[in-house]
């Protein structure tokens, strides 16, 4: 009966964390942070429910009035990634650094796909390290 | 900001018998409940004491430094201001940006002239800044066509001496809210001539037209404020925003409207450097800005910035000396200065002491 246990508790743990998903941020300062959040939940929800160390993030609680949640995906995330709307383009325009395979977080929410994936979180000012700033606004 | 401690007389003398000896001292010849809830701890003599950190290493957050702790606002004054308040509709910024300093500005000062900033076209706002907690959208609810006329029946009824108008940012109207704003100071200018009316706008994305429409509207003070540095504007304020457009709309109002007071406002602390203080200081003044005031940021929630460093009272009161020799008209700084902060008393105080000198 010790055994049994000990199985039940592996298929419950099992099955608790079987639907968490998994995404490392890689930080301005290069630090790799790492999450999880449940499919569905909003690359911001899991910056702010986790308290990631990320500066300014989110600041205008995903209503797409702003650019703070900017982040950089995987190209084979990217591609697999919902069509972006015109407002989330609108504010995304605007935003330091941008990229070919950037999108505003509270817009990108998890699937079971993106299990494991990094994103990272760029510069919002001139900065040596960073890459060519794609932005209108530059 | 809560100044009072979180230990009380039983706990604190539990904590007491498991530290080692060099704390144990340090705590027995510290402060006890009794100095926080007296207040002795906000005397500047203790500050220089202070043995926190002041500039934020990585990872790190800041603690808050004993000068910027405020007491609870509470009080006759306060209450019958903010009942006033809802009755009416109206909101302030001081509440909904979290200002610390709302219990003194609307208990009123040592002149017993009560400053409030009301936020005139809701309290949602169409920029997200990494400053800011006022609340976001993209498209807030429609103006309140009697706003202007509440606003000016609620100031007559405090028999407020100066009033400050300010607001978020309507980017999703024509105007920006220009004529809204216009007509408020209108209303209260009817209703009572011998007010003081200032008004902190928007920078209606460039549109000079607003701008001019408001700085012809009849008040005695246009503020916008430039927030921070050229170098950091990016990182701090909406993309929307920058040095130059804000230069411009202060630059225009006194243009069109030459006996009006132009005044702005830089936040401290956020990374700048001296030497970038200065030459934002220099370019104000040579764009003919004459109100100055300059204060610590506060991190509002933690979907905003970090709070890079405190800078001590000692340094605020540098810059002061910095502004007056540059030819400010007057230059407010404290950690706890903010825009409007006893803007009345600073304005009412300075007009008095030149006009002694003549010098308006």
């Amino acid at each position: 009966s010790k055994f049994l246990n000990l199985e039940l508790c592996c298929i419950i743990f099992f099955f608790s964390s079987e639907d968490k998903i998994t995404v490392h941020f890689i930080n301005r300062d290069g630090d790799k942070l790492t999450a999880k959040g449940k499919p569905g939940d909003s690359l911001l929800d899991v910056v702010v429910d986790n308290n990631l160390d990320i500066d300014g993030f989110g600041a205008c609680e995903g209503t797409l009035a702003c650019s703070t949640c900017h982040l950089i995906f995987e190209d084979h995330i990217f591609e697999k990634l919902d069509a972006i709307t015109d407002e989330e383009m609108d504010m995304l325009d605007l935003a330091y650094g941008l990229t070919e395979t950037s999108r505003l977080g509270c817009q990108i929410c998890l699937k079971k796909s993106m299990n494991d994936m990094t994103v990272r979180v760029p510069e919002t000012v001139a900065d040596a390290r960073q890459s060519v700033d794609m932005s209108k606004n530059s | 900001q809560d100044s009072r401690c979180g230990l009380t007389g039983a706990g604190y003398r539990g904590i007491l018998c498991s530290l080692p000896g060099e704390k144990k001292e340090f705590l027995q010849n510290g402060p006890d409940l009794q100095d926080f809830v007296s207040g002795d701890l906000s005397d500047k003599s203790r500050w220089a004491e202070y043995k926190g950190n002041l500039k934020r290493e990585k990872g790190e957050r800041l603690h808050l430094p004993p000068w910027l702790k405020t007491k609870i606002p509470m009080g006759k004054n306060y209450n019958k201001l903010k009942n006033t308040l809802r009755s009416l509709n109206l909101h302030t910024v001081c509440e909904e940006a979290r200002c610390p300093n709302i219990g003194e500005c609307w208990g009123g000062g040592e002149y017993a002239t009560a400053t409030a900033t009301i936020m005139l076209m809701g309290d949602t706002c169409t920029r997200g800044c990494r400053f800011c907690s006022v609340k976001t959208a993209r498209s807030p609810p429609p103006l309140d066509p009697q706003e202007p006329h509440n606003t000016a029946r609620a100031v007559a009824q405090w028999g407020l001496d100066y009033v400050v108008l300010t607001s978020v940012d309507r980017d999703d109207l024509p105007d920006g809210g220009a004529e809204h704003f216009a007509k408020t100071v209108l209303h209260l200018k009817e209703r009572n001539p011998k007010i003081l009316v200032e008004c902190l706008t928007p920078d209606f994305r460039g549109d000079l037209k607003a701008v001019e429409k408001v700085a012809l509207s009849g008040l005695d003070v246009y503020a916008h404020n430039v927030e921070t540095v050229p170098a950091l504007q990016r990182k701090v304020r909406d993309p929307r925003a920058n040095f130059e457009q804000s230069i411009r709309v202060l630059k225009h109002a006194k243009e069109v409207q030459p006996g009006v007071i132009s005044k702005t406002s830089l936040m401290l602390g956020l990374g700048e450097t001296d030497e970038q203080i200065y030459a934002t200081m220099k370019l104000l003044r040579e764009a003919d800005v004459d109100c100055l005031t300059l204060g610590q940021y506060m991190q509002p929630t933690k979907r905003h910035l970090k709070v890079e460093e405190y800078i001590t009272p000692e340094k605020f009161k540098y810059w002061e000396k910095v502004g007056n020799d540059l030819g400010f008209h007057y230059t407010a700084s404290g950690p706890l200065v903010r825009s409007s902060y006893k803007a009345g008393e600073f304005f009412l105080k300075n007009l008095v002491e030149k006009r002694k000198t003549k010098a308006i």
